[in-house]
């Protein structure tokens, strides 16, 4: 079972690519979730004047 | 023929435009002179090594200098409000672009010639006896500069960093010319100087397939 | 958002299968053994980051000649997923060429190509991110897409025929006609695994652009009152 840990590297390697990446993704998506939040409410506060 | 036309009247007044205060042209061969000086430190410029890395090193400096040259091709239209004027002076939009990719092609080998010489002479390689080949070399090459080089700055001119962000634009993408052009000059430097024929049919098709799709998308670039 | 998790839920498990078959099931390879397993992640990497570019350029296309905010939409997600599984791909290679061939890197064609081909798609993204207004974002970036997916198979020709002069580490070939059956059911379920991480991916990235593309009418609606 020679190189074994180099092939456990590289699954790892992609799979924390990967994982980061979908985390980076949604973590924009729930900045701009309350950047919608607070527009509206910006938006609707200037309206009701 | 009216695009014949309208190109020749457009290329007349971009050459007229430099040719006036030679700005680009001065500046751009001082700069690849710079690079010709400051490559020699970084390894021994003897013939061996000359004829080994002195291609590469030369063509380079031509792609560095050229995206630093083709940036106020689209940028002076853009600064002047020239450019809708262009659009509606000309039939075909494409003229325009073939009329800045000439110039700039006529440019880029000019420089290119005039650094030929002192590149020989600071490098030790002997380019008298195949100058014709080089120059053919050199217009493939360039020619393959200026077509997505022209298309880029138009592209450029409309982004913020954008003397950074045309070199980042465009030297990847000429990783194929870089790789022809290299390979058929040192062919031409070497001790038994021969004509690169595939890599020569290379650059002209690297040409091709851009000229085609910048006939096809140019109009789109030109959008405001 | 429950369905979305579920969705993931059903992907990792199909990831873990897969890595399990790719481990046990499969067999060693006999010339080099067991960091050949490498492979199932590195190629079906490589194809969904393929697939990721060629749906880019086909947006690309689309947003030219369309103008429909969705294939904008579309053509930066799939540009930033491609980068990612690319990045998966060059990090994997290396970390198999290294006790097979000695050396991390090697500038042959298909290794040139791959960076290259990153290298245009990151600076496509550069470019989206330093133009300010949407629709010359949209059309400028489409644009480049175009010329850059057009240089794809020249770069890979220019340094075929150039590296084809030089001696050559070990050469191999794809998986091909003669692969053991235990192996092929082992790539295929990996190749799918990675699909659906590839749709997953991409369809999150995209709801994301069309929530940014949102936020900025928003903002603007904003800025006019």
């Amino acid at each position: 079972m020679k190189n074994l840990d180099s092939v456990l590297a590289a699954y790892l390697a992609g799979w924390a690519i990967f994982f980061v990446y979908y985390i980076s993704v949604s973590q924009r998506m729930s900045t701009l979730r309350e950047e919608v939040e607070r527009l509206k409410a910006l938006l609707s506060k200037g309206s009701s004047k | 023929m009216a695009l014949f036309a309208n190109t020749t009247v457009l290329l007349g007044k971009e050459l007229r435009t430099e040719f006036r205060s030679r700005e680009l042209l001065t500046t751009t061969v001082v700069f690849i002179l710079v690079v010709i000086v400051l490559f020699s430190f970084t390894f021994d410029p003897s013939v061996g090594e000359s004829r080994k890395f002195g291609p590469g090193l030369l063509w380079l400096s031509f792609l560095f200098a050229a995206s630093l040259m083709l940036q106020p091709c689209f940028l002076r239209e853009q600064n002047n409000d020239t450019l809708s004027a262009l659009r509606l002076a000309v039939q075909d939009p494409f003229s325009i672009f073939l009329a800045k990719l000439s110039a700039n092609t006529v440019f880029l080998l000019l420089t290119e010639v005039l650094m030929l010489p002192i590149f020989a002479i600071l490098y030790n390689v002997h380019i008298l006896a195949v100058f014709p080949q080089l120059v053919l070399v050199l217009f493939l090459g360039s020619l393959g500069v200026a077509i997505p080089g022209t298309a880029f700055s138009a592209i450029s001119a409309q982004a913020r960093m954008r003397e950074l962000m045309l070199p980042l634009l465009l030297l990847p993408l000429l990783t194929p010319v870089l790789i022809a052009s290299t390979e058929a000059t040192s062919g031409l430097l070497a001790e038994n100087p021969g004509l690169r024929i595939d890599w020569l049919g290379f650059l002209a098709g690297f040409d091709i397939v851009f000229l085609t799709a910048l006939w096809l998308f140019g109009e789109y670039l030109l959008e405001e | 958002m429950t369905k979305s998790i579920a969705r993931a839920a059903v992907l990792f498990a199909l990831i873990a299968a897969t890595a399990y078959l790719a481990f046990n099931y499969a067999p060693i390879e006999k010339s080099m053994g067991v960091i050949q397993k490498i492979f199932y992640l590195h190629i079906s990497c490589a194809f969904s980051a393929f697939v990721a570019f060629g749906t880019c350029f086909y947006a690309n296309l689309r947003y030219v000649f369309t103008r429909e905010p969705k294939a904008d939409w579309l053509s930066v997600s799939a540009a930033e997923v491609g980068l990612a599984f690319i990045s998966v791909v060059l990090v994997s290679g290396p970390i198999w060429a290294h006790p097979v061939w000695g050396i991390w890197w090697t500038w042959d064609a298909r290794l040139t190509l791959t960076f290259v081909l990153g290298l245009l798609y990151l600076s496509y993204l550069l470019l989206r991110s330093m133009i300010e207004e949407p629709d010359k974002r949209a059309l400028f970036s489409a644009l480049f897409g175009i010329f850059a997916f057009l240089d794809v198979p020249l770069v890979y020709f220019s340094i075929r025929w150039w590296r084809t002069q030089h001696p050559q580490p070990v050469i191999l070939g794809g998986p091909g006609s003669g692969l053991e059956p235990r192996m092929r059911v082992s790539y295929l379920l990996m190749w799918g695994a990675l699909t659906g991480l590839l749709i997953l991916l991409l369809s999150a990235r995209y709801k994301l652009e069309a929530l940014r593309a949102s936020v900025e009418d928003l903002r603007r609606e904003a800025e006019v009152r």
